[in-house]
């Protein structure tokens, strides 16, 4: 049995924003409930707006304006006993977790990095801010060994971030961030930006990190099934600022039971032969918006399945065997 | 475009800022109507403290120092406008011109841009003070917005330059814009905050420019700005002597109208960069 | 319909020791009336400069560009000629956010779109075309009219480049990575618009993108760049399943499937 690494309980974060004279509440992350487990590579899937970002932000606690953290908790277990993160202060939190037990490689990080700094000085930048004193020489030494284990050259470390091409950014960012061997790497979309070859590269390096054990496990942030589903153990599917379905990646591919997983995966072109014929379906419609999102299921106005219970009230998240959860009223046994 | 002006008008930087500088404006503008006293003759008694007759005083010829405050705010802030109108005019024809159209006309005016930024003002100005004995108002920020039009010119070609390789170019262009369309409606109203943003900086640096000339003389020689009646404070030896009325009106109107100016852009600068809002 | 022959686009930088950046090697392909053909490669390999060649938007170093008979860079020079091409051959950018100027409404890449066809902007008839327009390509013109682009999604945005498409109706389109920036489960249909164009009034695409999924999905040709170069020809099921380039074979290793996974 694996142990458990990271349980986040009925989370909801909301941005307040000032537009105009009024405030606008949106509720980006509602009600969310994760549980992550060591040797674990576990995905969440969901479209521009499913809050996905906000949730990686949310289990880092990683909370600024105009985001508020409104309810729930976030507990990370570490070698001896666990942390509450909701609890924490910023500064117990730079110092204690995030680098350390956390990282978090956000969007667009390889396009992030400053240019006129070498990779080197932002390596001691990093480290320097995770821990008050530093060796200069040693964590260069550390950081160049890292990039040797994770097949990256180590001139690199000398060069400006224009120099390297995306994947090796991309590549140079993920060895940095986990260069304090964070037991958990959220990844927020690091490949999407890529070409395929270069993604592909990249996977591996995820996946090269977990072998030979310097980090325990990474949570997956795209919203490109075809790409997640190449690394991902299990599967999280947000939608509106919940999650609609989890289980691991082959069932939910194979036998989707969440109609918004249907549709995403019956979206997804692919160069596998027959799909021409086949013709794609795609979901109609917009993503709701999360100030005012629909009644009962949020997924109603789009879903094919649609009953009248739907428009009415929330469906639970059911266990339906095996560490498979749907929150659907399709699944739900009377 | 209107979401900007709301976020200006409700900006409590810019309310500020605004507020002290068209007070000063209006002091200006109005003050000499109301106060009609002529400041460069002689009005009463020399070097009196302020009283009721003198509200501030009058200087070692007798002039009376409230009418030269006052028509001296006129006259800088007159001069401020000049020099910002001549440094955008020029700057923005040459910038446009550089880069929108490339290549050899890009490489010309660039050259000219770096002579001139190469040339220092001050001493521009002692020569042109040297041979023309009878410098007026207009000569003075003629002079200081010729020396001073280069970094905006500069900017402004950089914006476009990098403007113009936007889709949207792209777009108008293939639907039919002739240049001059494009660069007005397409190319402008990108560029158009930056330009209100040097405007007020440029007025800051003409008031603070004219001041620095006149008072070490190579102003002008004809009306009587800030800068000129610290020329006269500092010839008389007014800190020395203790005539206090003399040099802090206008050195703290200078400051007042500098700082008010400062405060306005750096509201513009929050309120046009995105991510400094919302502090 | 098109054709491009051996067209070379080479860069020079610096003033003094110049630099070569050869973008397009000897490019040469043709496309025919209601065709879709996509052009595929990474960043870097050619593609976008191939395509602003062919929108007579960067003159090329060497080589011509032929649409129906004439050479577009040297029979088209005046500025009547200019606009009749452009009202044949027309484009969709990849990014949603710098296709449209901040300033103004969506509504003016419409406008702009039924004055390159002759009629008067304020019109009704252009208030006609442009509801048909958006209703074609599935937005509801009162969800859509009056907003700025900041206020609408990425897949709003391209309908909306697509729509101004089906009001010019040009011959052949370039759609340059058209959902690169989009969803991956908003993408299909958005390019499935460009077959209901070409169902419609017989346009031909040329698609460019990095995906090759894509790419197979949708084009009746498939031609892939890389370095400048085409290294590889064919109907999508011939360059899929008999890659000839080292390169093309990569690409297609590459991409991730849904039902096979990779072994990293």
């Amino acid at each position: 049995m694996a142990a458990n690494l990271l349980s986040v309980i009925n989370v909801a974060a909301y941005y307040r924003q000032q537009v105009g004279t009024s405030i606008k509440t949106i509720k980006a992350v509602d009600g969310v409930d994760l549980y992550l487990y060591e040797k674990e590579i576990l995905g969440i899937v969901g479209e521009s707006g499913s809050g996905k970002s906000t949730l990686a932000n949310v289990i880092l606690m990683n909370i600024k304006k105009p985001l508020e953290f409104v309810k729930g908790s976030v507990r990370i277990y570490t070698g001896n006993g666990f942390l509450d993160l909701n609890s924490m202060s910023v500064e117990e939190l730079r110092t204690k977790v995030w680098g350390k037990e956390i990282a978090l490689i956000p969007q667009s990080a390889m396009n992030a990095l400053m240019p006129t700094l070498k990779i080197k000085r932002i390596i001691l930048d990093v480290i320097r801010s995770h821990q008050d004193r530093i060796n200069e020489k040693e964590v260069v030494e550390k950081a160049a060994k890292r990039f040797r284990e994770l097949g990256l050259p180590e001139k690199a470390i000398d060069m400006y971030p224009f120099e390297l091409s995306g994947g090796m950014r991309q590549r140079a960012v993920i060895a940095v961030a986990t260069l304090l061997n964070p037991r958990i790497l959220i990844a927020d979309e690091p490949s999407s930006a890529l070409d395929v070859v270069s993604q592909r590269m990249v996977l591996k390096t995820f996946y090269d990190l977990l072998r030979k054990n310097i980090i325990k496990s990474v949570i997956f942030i795209s919203h490109d099934i075809a790409t997640v589903r190449q690394i991902a153990t299990d599967m999280c599917v947000m939608y509106a600022g919940k999650i609609v379905e989890r289980g691991s990646t082959d069932e939910l591919i194979r036998k989707p039971l969440h109609p918004y997983t249907e549709g995403l995966i019956g979206s997804i072109p692919s160069v596998e032969p027959g799909i021409r014929e086949r013709k794609l379906k795609y979901i109609p419609g917009q993503p709701p918006d999360l100030s005012n999102p629909p009644t009962g299921c949020r997924f109603h106005p789009r879903c094919p399945y649609t009953m009248k219970l739907c428009k009415v009230k929330e469906p639970p998240m059911v266990n339906v065997g095996n560490k498979r959860l749907v929150a659907c009223w399709l699944h739900v046994k009377r | 475009m209107k979401l900007v002006i709301y976020l200006l008008i409700t900006n409590k930087r810019f309310i500020i800022g605004i507020s002290i500088f068209l007070l000063i404006v209006l002091i200006g503008l109005i003050g000499p109507l109301l106060y009609p006293v002529d400041p460069l003759s002689f009005a009463g008694p020399m070097e009196v403290a302020p009283c009721r007759r003198y509200p501030l005083g009058t200087d070692t010829y007798g002039r009376d120092l409230l009418a030269q405050t006052l028509v001296g705010t006129r006259t800088s802030l007159y001069i401020g406008f000049l020099t910002a109108l001549v440094a955008i005019s020029i700057g923005t024809i040459i910038g446009t011109l550089a880069g929108t159209k490339g290549g050899i006309i890009d490489e010309i005016l660039m050259s000219i841009t770096n002579v001139v930024l190469a040339i220092p003002g001050i001493l521009l100005a002692i020569l042109i003070a040297s041979y023309i004995k009878v410098r007026s108002v207009e000569v003075i920020a003629l002079l200081l917005g010729i020396t001073s039009w280069p970094w905006y010119a500069r900017a402004i070609r950089a914006q476009l330059m990098s403007l113009r390789e936007r889709e949207f170019v792209y777009l108008s262009k293939m639907a039919g814009y002739r240049d001059i369309e494009l660069a007005f409606k397409d190319l402008l109203p990108n560029i158009a905050t930056y330009t209100f943003m040097a405007f007020v900086l440029y007025i800051n640096g003409g008031i603070l420019s004219e001041a620095g000339l006149s008072i070490i003389g190579v102003g002008p020689t004809k009306g009587i700005s800030l800068g000129l009646i610290l020329q006269w404070a500092s010839l008389m030896e007014a800190v020395r002597r203790g005539l206090w009325w003399w040099f802090i009106p206008p050195g703290a109107i200078i400051t007042v109208v500098t700082s008010s100016l400062m405060i306005v852009s750096v509201a513009m600068d929050e309120i046009f960069n995105p991510k400094l809002r919302g502090r | 319909m098109l054709e491009v022959k051996n067209l070379t686009k080479v860069y020079e930088l610096g003033f003094v020791s110049k630099k070569r950046i050869i973008a397009v090697e000897n490019v040469s392909f043709k496309v025919e009336e209601g065709e879709i053909v996509s052009l595929v490669g990474e960043s870097g390999s050619g593609k976008t400069t191939t395509a602003k060649i062919i929108l007579r938007l960067l003159p090329p170093t060497s080589g011509s560009i032929i649409f129906e008979g004439k050479d577009v860079w040297r029979d088209v020079r005046k500025r009547e000629e200019k606009i009749n091409y452009w009202r044949k051959v027309h484009a969709v950018f990849q990014d949603p956010y710098s296709s449209y100027n901040p300033f103004y409404t969506i509504d003016r890449v419409l406008k702009q779109g039924v004055r390159l066809i002759g009629i008067n902007p304020s019109s009704d008839k252009a208030d006609e075309l442009i509801n048909e327009a958006l209703e074609y390509v599935g937005l509801n013109p009162s969800e859509v009219l009056g907003k700025y682009p900041h206020q609408l999604s990425g897949g709003q945005r391209q309908r909306v480049m697509i729509a101004r498409c089906w009001i010019i109706k040009p011959k052949l389109i370039l759609a340059d990575e058209p959902v690169s920036m989009i969803d991956a489960s908003m993408r299909v249909s958005i390019i499935e618009l460009f077959e209901k164009l070409r169902e419609s009034y017989g346009s031909s695409t040329i698609f460019i993108t990095h995906d090759m999924s894509l790419a197979y999905y949708i084009s009746d040709r498939i031609l892939v760049m890389y370095k400048g170069r085409i290294v590889d020809e064919g109907p999508p099921e011939d360059v899929i399943s008999n890659p000839e380039h080292e390169y093309t074979k990569r690409l297609i290793a590459s991409v991730p499937r849904l039902y096979q996974k990779w072994t990293l």
